[in-house]
């Protein structure tokens, strides 16, 4: 998500005349994100809060984000499930890189992503979670932006928002203050050409914990759940790389994001992180460092993970193992030895005995 | 960053000479640029999530050398929307233009053939 707040930071055109494809694309989101916001307004001031308060404000924001993430959930536990199927076509897919193992030419490389995803194909499984999910998050995000933003425009000239923002609404929610002087539209820029020091507080430490959040779940990624054969590329290299690049840039927009922008961001990056904890803690990628801490944990807790990805009682999972040898045994003993071939002159010579 | 299929860079160079000939493919070497530079700087900070091979900015690289600016554009527009959660994935490559005039340089940017 953090990149598409990078890209959403450049400054708006004027939407002044003219043909504005942005707006009408935006125009139903923005409409969507106005009418998650009052609705979040509306339970809230229900159960009591003040209804101008800075503090309702916030909620709500943190109420949409709590409905964009649990919205794009489902999708996310599609790809944990198929996760777990991958554990099936671990076998074939090892026979896959067995093959090209230390061939790193540019053939190589793309004889084995054709194989590896024709393999995933066959199974109907796949680790990867798709490229349309990353672009339809970036409307999303400039969607959430520009309402934030009109608020301002919009309060100034006493008129309302695409939707359900009333002109009314709108006045609150652009007068709405946070420790009575900090506005939901104020941006460390502003606050800091109005020598609002609690502004500039508040603001430093959100973009601060912004930034360190979005930096600590991917060193959790590339730390702990990569599988071996994914840190050996190329792509692993620049990921480290970025890893420290990006959050300076995050600085620099961080400047220029609204109060109300940065606290979606930042809650945002806190539910990523639980996320990414859990998936983490219990459905590490096969073979990383993450999956070995688990089979530990579960060893200490006497149960262990059987073929199909399940987690057994160690007894269950010994008695599968022991299972297992004895089958290959069998299979052993049960297939004819090979006889040493004699040529014909010996056959007869022995016969002859 | 999937690696570029074969079939999306060569080994034709530049040459001076061929520069009044390039005006027409300008539009496609610019679009390439912005591709070559989103595939070094942007993508790997995704990883690798594309459901297909080529990956999606793969793709679309060699759309738009086989296709034009344009065309290939659209190409890939729609080659994104099938690469959503509910997609098997797979392999699918560009389909080459039926008269593809042009030769590729080792990034992949397009240059008109030489006639020896």
């Amino acid at each position: 998500m953090g990149l598409d707040l990078l890209l959403a930071s450049t400054p708006p055109a004027d939407s002044g005349g003219g043909f504005d494809l942005l707006g009408i694309v935006l125009w139903p989101l923005k409409w969507a994100v106005e009418l998650i916001l009052v609705a979040w307004h509306w339970l809230l001031t229900v159960v009591g809060l003040p209804t101008a308060s800075g503090v309702t404000w916030v909620l709500a924001i943190v109420g949409l984000v709590i409905v964009v993430r649990a919205a794009v959930f489902p999708l996310f536990v599609k790809q944990i499930k198929s996760q777990r199927k991958m554990m099936e076509i671990a076998p074939e897919l090892k026979k896959v890189q067995e093959k090209y193992k230390g061939k790193r030419d540019q053939l190589s490389r793309e004889a084995m992503s054709r194989e590896t995803m024709a393999l995933y194909k066959k199974h109907g499984t796949t680790p990867m979670s798709s490229c349309l999910p990353l672009l339809v998050q970036m409307p999303i995000f400039f969607a959430l932006f520009s309402v934030l933003r009109d608020v301002g425009t919009h309060a100034k000239a006493g008129g309302g928002g695409v939707g359900m923002l009333t002109p009314e609404l709108t006045k609150e929610f652009y007068d709405a203050k946070l420790l009575g002087t900090v506005s939901l539209h104020e941006t460390l820029g502003d606050a800091w050409s109005g020598q609002n020091t609690p502004a500039i507080v508040l603001l430093v430490i959100l973009v601060v914990l912004m930034i360190g959040s979005q930096f600590y779940t991917q060193l959790q990624i590339i730390s702990k759940n990569l599988s071996p054969e994914a840190k050996t590329g190329q792509a692993y290299q620049m990921q480290k790389i970025m890893l420290y690049i990006l959050p300076l840039g995050f600085i620099f927009s961080g400047v220029f994001f609204p109060l109300g922008v940065v606290v979606y961001w930042f809650v945002s990056n806190l539910w990523t992180m639980g996320q990414q904890f859990m998936v983490i803690r219990e459905m590490p990628t096969p073979g990383s460092e993450a999956a070995r801490a688990r089979e530990e944990r579960l060893a200490r807790k006497g149960k262990a993970i059987a073929a199909d990805g399940k987690v057994v009682p160690m007894a269950v999972y010994e008695a599968e193992q022991q299972r297992k040898l004895e089958e290959v045994e069998r299979a052993k003993a049960e297939t004819p030895k090979r006889e040493q071939p004699m040529s014909k002159k010996r056959a007869k010579k022995k016969g002859s005995n | 960053m999937s690696a570029l299929p074969s079939y999306a860079f060569g080994t034709a160079r530049f040459r001076a000479s061929d520069l009044l000939r390039s005006i027409l493919i300008l539009p496609r070497n610019a679009v390439l640029a912005f591709l070559v530079a989103y595939r070094s700087v942007i993508s790997p900070l995704y990883g690798d999530v594309c459901r297909y091979y080529p990956s999606c900015s793969a793709y679309a690289v060699g759309a738009v050398q086989q296709h034009g600016a344009l065309w290939g554009a659209v190409l890939s527009a729609w080659r994104i929307l099938r690469c959503n959660p509910w997609s098997k994935g797979g392999v699918d490559d560009v389909r080459p233009h039926a008269h593809f005039r042009y030769e590729l340089t080792p990034h992949g940017f397009v240059v008109p053939a030489r006639k020896d």
